[in-house]
């Protein structure tokens, strides 16, 4: 860490605060200090920008690393010209920070020299050029004009190649998404990925109209399936950012409700999984199974889903001695159940044959990626944010972290059942821990400029909010990288080599959330997106050779 | 020749194969619901589904005639097929017309219209459908075919009633047991269905062969694709374990109906309690049993 401190004082000025250490650096110099952050061992996280035009005429680069063992953040900062910005590009160095660059790209009009893939991202395809929503200049409920004849420019195969469009509307998971397959028989030879058709700009909204206390419940709509590990990570970062202090018996309720949203996920993507290879009767039982998880979360909160009991401080209910005791009877039935299931999937030769060796990620790419969750650990990396870097009341729990070394989808598969059991070991062991007292503080005000990082393991990976805290009672920018995000990346290594009939199985098999991905609220289905992508597009992509 | 019996076990054979098989697929849905903790439709549900898939707009994404008319041809030719299965007796209504060659035909030619239908429709996921089905296709209709010819070298006729009538008077000698075993186990493949259902796999391929039809020619294929659940299972439980066979012929119908709803349920038990293979391994699955038929011919021409 010192030598880490000294290697790069010589190149930038370094802040050290609390558990961040902040690196302003020249832009020519990004590539210089990134190699030897990487050195170090420092796990990549995401790249953002802020838009300071209006008060000095700069945009600031943020690129976020995170030293596991030390437990320590690194933000390094460069500040370009914000009439064109311009910085080399560190896709080489980083794999993983593709997509990033790319978005940044998109949102801010940051150009990188040397990315190896400067396509568009994020934003629509009839999205006029020159016009970057993240900006502070762009107000949030603008309407561009519509540029015609846009498409964005897609893999071509080779000779003798076809390509396999798995979308724009993805049959398996029925979600929009287009997957480009480019196989040569049934063997999968390149991939190509073109999605955020849903990308609502909710970034942008929260910046703009939302304070404090409203950005937890948009921030929970970010996905369906796992959206408490959104607003707990929001409210992280502010409380951090505000130096706001929780009551405990808060932080166990969130752990609580993140342990039992991670059951229901892991169920929902073992009866997926199952629905993939065509076994639906596994499909029907893991989710009859998952059903009475949902029915705690609506009997404690009043929702099934999206609890909406986060906020800035603490959480908005309590959680009843009785209904301790009915969340003790439906763990135990769970766990009964579950291990049944275990069993099942474990012993099946069939699923065996269609899992193993299938979608292989090696340890090595897995690191190049800095893919998180489920997927790291079945590929032999050891990163399980609870441990690594605990939130919430992980600090004052005890359990272990799966580890598998083969890196297919069976090891995924294994992971993931072994982490519901887990699960239900940190449930209980939080129902006996849970102390007495208030659920929330409350809070004056809120210093600006303040930063505040925060990392939540949610169920599919690594999920990270930043959030810096702006003048006007609401943060200046809100920055969400949800695991998928790098999961994702790491596909076109996972796919290469498979065949056609592997290919839903893989993808599902980093339990890819698109929402998360995409930041976009699951309760507006108006996607324009839908327009945009008429029958002559889906024509096109179906005809192309 | 007695043309009146023709007539009606004509009759019957059409019926229990084409007009049932909606009915024997609602049975096969019931019973998938029941292991997985669901209701489940009515089992009427499938007939509802053929009526209102006939009402819908037929939707042409190709001009190409063949994608016009061999959904059609499928509905028929399994219709022609299941003439040449007994049901009311040993033997099949159309004993005098065809033999096991003929029928071998005929259950190809059921194949072939949706891999027809599938490569006129100019989609690439039923051109995978397509590929898929056809290879599913040449690696077990000769299981089957084979097992036919071992019966006929021990009965010393092509004719399926003098197969039927052979084995139900002498009983199975070890290559007829080992063809009836072999048949039995590529059955589900025969049929098409989990583990087996590559060339629709929803999943991977969107339906694949299936994914241009609509209107009344999905509901053929649909149709096409019950009845030949039934038609492949009465081929096993008539032709392969032709016991208890009486002389009359309504109890014989009974005992065929029976035999057939016990056999759909062990093909559902299969179905709802495995996951689907990938092409590769149905086909190696496929090889496999289809070496282990080859020997039931020799042993047959030993005379064992």
């Amino acid at each position: 860490m010192n030598s880490l401190n000294d290697k790069i004082s010589s190149l930038a000025k370094v802040e050290k605060e609390a558990e961040n250490l902040v690196v302003f650096s020249e832009a020519s110099q990004i590539r210089e200090i990134v190699r030897l952050i990487i050195l170090q061992g420092a796990r990549f996280i995401h790249l953002t920008a802020i838009d300071f035009s209006e008060q000095r005429q700069k945009i600031q680069l943020n690129y976020f690393f995170l030293l596991l063992k030390e437990r320590i953040n690194i933000i390094l900062k460069t500040e370009l010209d914000s009439a064109s910005p311009s910085v080399s590009s560190i896709s080489d160095i980083i794999p993983g920070a593709i997509w990033a660059e790319r978005e940044c790209m998109d949102l801010f009009g940051v150009n990188f020299l040397g990315h190896p893939d400067p396509r568009r991202l994020v934003l629509p395809d009839d999205w006029p050029e020159d016009l970057y929503p993240l900006r502070k200049n762009f107000s949030y409920d603008f309407k561009p004009p519509v540029k015609s004849e846009a498409s964005v420019e897609l893999k071509k195969p080779g000779e003798g190649r076809t390509v396999i469009p798995l979308g724009p509307f993805y049959p398996s998971l029925e979600e929009p998404a287009y997957f480009r397959l480019i196989v040569d028989g049934e063997e999968i030879v390149d991939f190509d990925y073109r999605g955020f058709y849903v990308h609502r700009g909710i970034e942008k909204l929260a910046e703009s109209v939302l304070n404090y206390q409203q950005i937890p419940f948009l921030a929970e709509r970010i996905c369906g399936i796992c959206g408490f590990v959104h607003s707990t990570a929001y409210c992280q970062a502010v409380e951090r950012a505000g130096k706001i202090d929780v009551p405990e018996r808060a932080k166990f309720i969130r752990t609580i409700f993140l342990e039992l949203e991670r059951i229901h996920s892991h169920l929902l993507w073992a009866g997926l999984a199952a629905h993939i290879v065509g076994f639906d009767t596994l499909f029907m039982q893991a989710w009859r199974i998952r059903e009475p998880v949902m029915q705690l979360c609506e009997m404690i909160t009043g929702n099934r889903k999206t609890y909406g009991i986060n906020i800035v401080g603490g959480v908005t209910i309590d959680i009843l001695p009785q209904q301790m005791k009915d969340m003790e009877g439906v763990i135990n039935q769970i766990e009964k159940e579950v291990r049944e299931l275990r069993e099942i999937i474990l012993n099946d030769e069939v699923i065996q044959l269609r899992f193993q060796k299938v979608g292989a990620l090696p340890e090595e790419e897995a690191k190049n990626f800095y893919v998180g969750g489920p997927v790291a650990r079945a590929s032999g990396v050891e990163i399980d944010i609870r441990l690594n870097f605990p939130y919430a009341a992980y600090s004052e729990i005890g359990f272990r972290m799966p580890i598998r070394k083969e890196g297919d989808v069976w090891a995924r598969t294994i992971v993931r059942l072994e982490e519901i059991l887990i699960s239900i070991g940190i449930l209980r062991e939080t129902v006996k821990k849970i102390p007495e007292g208030p659920t929330f503080i409350k809070f004056t005000k809120i210093e600006p400029w303040q930063e505040g990082i925060s990392y939540v393991e949610a169920p599919r990976g690594q999920l990270f909010h930043y959030v810096m805290t702006g003048p006007d009672g609401k943060p200046y920018r809100w920055s969400v990288r949800a695991p998928s995000y790098q999961n994702y990346q790491a596909l076109s290594v996972l796919l290469k080599g498979g065949s056609i009939a592997d290919a839903p199985l893989i993808i599902a098999s980093i339990d890819p959330c698109f929402s998360c991905t995409e930041r976009f609220e699951t309760v507006d289905i108006k996607s324009k997106i839908f327009r945009t992508y008429t029958a002559e597009e889906l024509r096109k992509c179906l005809k192309a050779k | 020749m007695n043309w009146s019996l023709i007539i009606f076990s004509s009759i019957i054979n059409i019926s229990v194969v084409l007009l049932l098989s909606p009915l024997f697929d609602g049975f096969t849905r019931k019973i998938r619901a029941i292991i997985q903790s669901r209701v489940g439709p009515p089992p009427l549900q499938s007939y509802y589904d053929i009526l209102k898939l006939m009402g819908k707009e037929d939707l042409k994404s190709t001009i190409n005639p063949l994608f016009r008319f061999s959904p059609y041809l499928s509905v028929i030719s399994i219709a022609m097929a299941s003439l040449l299965v007994p049901i009311v007796g040993v033997n099949p209504p159309f004993n005098f017309w065809g033999d096991i060659f003929l029928f071998i035909y005929i259950i190809t030619v059921v194949g072939i219209a949706i891999i027809i239908t599938a490569s006129a429709s100019e989609n690439p996921f039923a051109y995978i459908g397509a590929s898929r089905k056809m290879m599913l296709h040449l690696s077990v209709e000769p299981i089957l075919a084979i097992a036919l010819i071992t019966g006929a070298i021990n009965a010393d006729s092509f004719k399926i009633g003098d197969i039927v009538k052979w084995y139900h008077l002498n009983g199975p000698n070890v290559s007829m047991l080992l063809a009836t075993v072999c048949v039995f186990l590529s059955l589900q493949a025969l049929i098409g269905k989990i583990p087996f259902d590559v060339s629709e796999a929803e999943q991977e391929i969107a339906e694949g062969v299936l994914i241009e039809l609509s209107g009344p020619k999905y509901a053929c294929v649909k149709w096409a694709n019950m009845s030949k659940q039934v038609l492949f299972c009465l081929v096993f439980s008539q032709i392969f374990i032709p016991w208890p066979l009486t002389e009359n012929i309504l109890l014989n119908i009974l005992i065929a109906l029976s035999k057939v709803t016990v056999i759909i349920f062990i093909s559902t038990l299969i179905e709802a309690l495995n996951p689907r293979l990938r092409i590769d391994q149905a086909l190696k699955y496929n090889l496999t049993l289809a070496g282990f038929s080859i020997t039931a011919v020799f042993l047959a021409l030993l005379g064992v």
